[in-house]
């Protein structure tokens, strides 16, 4: 039911589209918008899960003070999605991968 | 190792019109901010592929900070101005150290101004930190300069008037709110202080004029009323909402149940003091204002000789007052270097302390409805993460909870937590008021995080990445 935020075309016009990967999926960008925001238009809200306790985390300060939305972008750990511009055919990972060396 | 004059540190509304003044008056400025583009928080710009094709549609605050900017970038050839660097340490309180472009390196300064801005009050409850929980800040950031909503239905829940703006902004982006709890008591204690605030009649248009269109969408705005609990399984689903009593504790039996897929939180705001703690500066505890800032004399030094602050990373107090307090401390550090005199120093200061009073005369009468409550630091149960980045949870931290463990910086020796990457941005404030509130507690005796740096994550390629040159110096 809920697919996570929609994009706003009021007031302003946007830049080029383009795809970007998310953990071999391909979503859309535009130009200008950050990696964050991309995937919340997406649908996607889980950006990482915990260390310990494996629990889904997403953007939450959004100025890129609280590092909750740290992923893998183009191959560069923990790197904020709320302040990392989307580039075409940028490569992210929400490092789902954390769980498996656990166990 | 490079010199400037004066170092502005944060490029919002207090920064910008510092570096103004300073530049005006013939000092070589530097300013230096972590955004990609000025304006910090506040005036956020859009980012290179966006086009604004109707101002008007992006609110009032939107215009004035074009303006701002507008003025700054006349300006331009006399200050130099350095985008996404941090800076991330201040030694012998006259260099900086920054990470730009992929490398550290120092920069020395004989004047240091901080407006360093502020954050979103964290408060833990049961699924705070679950996707879909945004706060206020963020959640503004999304709509109003990357023009993504935070989701289908979203319920905003907080205090004071940032949340109005906030809901003002969602619904002319064609969002839907479900509703707004404040958990003051907002029209009554407004309506009852009116005659009190005649001289900031452009305030009080603008809060009206929130007011309108929340009520012309039908959106309820519950005063008394907070947000308990979020659910949800790998998002938010929905949120608990109960009324509160004065002391802010919410009532069970009022406890109800909505549908949302986005929470944005608005419980005012934290000053960001890494900069001046990490100086040595003195520092004070008044919730009202963020929590520590620093203490400062009318010129905006902080008490360490040389350094200032401004706007809200030294008192939460919203951009007019971050205008007025910037240019105090452009104008009193060109003086302090000798570009102007006291004498005309003192004639360009007389206007903007005049339009802080006026200004003041409003704050205190928001501060009181917005002041957060003990009920709100009670929320959070036994399982409930407060350290977001070590997952420390409420219980551990009772635990920990000794004779010997009454500062903050014990929570950190004994649970980990505030040694996560956010450096205790996000449980900080809340550990001081959890702490603060208990009988053999006061707001001296709980201390804070003490900040290190450096003061925000730095690879260490960055840090390795240093001009050799440099090192040799040292």
């Amino acid at each position: 039911m809920h697919t996570g935020g929609k994009r706003v075309f009021k007031g302003v016009e946007r830049g080029e589209p383009f795809e970007i990967e998310v953990d071999g999926e391909k979503i859309v960008a535009y130009e200008g918008e950050t990696i964050g925001a991309a995937l919340l238009a997406a649908g996607s809200r889980t950006l990482r899960y915990t260390n310990k306790l494996e629990r889904p985390r997403g953007l939450y300060c959004g100025i890129g003070l609280c590092q909750e939305c740290c992923m893998t972008i183009n191959g560069i750990p923990n790197t904020q999605a709320c302040q990392t511009l989307a580039t075409p055919g940028c490569q992210v990972e929400t490092r789902k991968d954390l769980k498996r060396r656990e166990s | 190792m490079e010199e400037s004059e004066f170092v502005i540190v944060g490029g919002g509304p207090g920064g910008v019109a510092a570096a103004m003044e300073a530049a005006k008056a013939g000092v070589a400025v530097t300013l230096v901010d972590e955004n990609e583009r000025l304006g910090g928080q506040c005036f956020r710009q859009f980012e290179k592929g966006f086009k604004v094709a109707d101002p008007e549609a992006l609110g009032l605050d939107y215009k004035e900070g074009q303006e701002l900017l507008h003025q700054f970038s006349l300006l331009g050839d006399k200050i130099r101005y350095l985008n996404k660097a941090l800076v991330w340490g201040i030694f012998n309180n006259r260099t900086i150290a920054l990470a730009h472009n992929g490398a550290s390196s120092a920069l020395g300064f004989k004047r240091l101004l901080a407006a360093t801005g502020a954050y979103d009050r964290p408060v833990p409850f049961p699924g705070w930190t679950l996707p879909g929980v945004f706060t206020a800040g963020g959640a503004q950031k999304l709509v109003k300069s990357e023009r993504v909503l935070p989701g289908e239905n979203i319920l905003l829940a907080g205090t004071g008037p940032l949340q109005l703006v906030l809901a003002y902004q969602i619904l002319e982006a064609g969002g839907k709110i479900e509703a707004i709890l404040e958990a003051g008591n907002f029209y009554k204690n407004w309506l009852r202080r009116f005659l009190g605030i005649w001289g900031n009649w452009d305030f009080l248009k603008e809060g009206l004029g929130y007011l309108r269109s929340i009520r012309k969408a039908g959106v309820p705005l519950l005063q008394g009323h907070i947000i308990c609990e979020a659910h949800g399984e790998e998002q938010v689903e929905e949120a608990v909402i109960a009324k509160v009593d004065r002391d802010w504790r919410f009532r069970p039996s009022t406890a109800r149940t909505v549908k949302v897929d986005a929470i944005c939180l608005g419980y005012g705001l934290v000053s960001s003091t890494e900069l001046t703690m990490l100086a040595g500066c003195e520092h004070s505890y008044d919730l009202r204002l963020g929590g520590y800032i620093p203490l400062r004399s009318t010129t905006m030094e902080t008490t360490v000789p040389g350094i200032y602050a401004v706007g809200d990373g030294a008192g939460v107090a919203g951009r007019k007052v971050a205008i007025e307090e910037g240019r105090i401390a452009g104008i009193s550090a060109a003086s302090s270097l000798g570009y102007l005199s006291s004498r005309d120093a003192g004639e360009q200061i007389k206007p903007c302390l005049k339009r802080l009073d006026k200004i003041g005369r409003f704050r205190r009468v928001l501060d009181d409805i917005s002041l957060p409550r003990r009920g709100l630091y009670e929320l959070a149960k036994d399982d409930t993460i407060i350290c977001r980045c070590e997952e420390v949870t409420l219980k551990q931290l009772k635990e920990a909870l000794s004779d010997d463990t009454l500062q903050i910086k014990d929570f950190k020796r004994m649970t980990r937590m505030g040694m996560g990457p956010c450096e205790g941005r996000m449980c900080g404030p809340s550990m001081i008021e959890m702490m603060r509130h208990r009988l053999d507690a006061s707001a001296e005796g709980v201390g804070c995080l003490q900040p290190r740096p450096s003061i925000k994550p730095v690879a260490l390629g960055v840090l390795a990445a240093a001009e050799p040159a440099e090192r040799k110096k040292q």
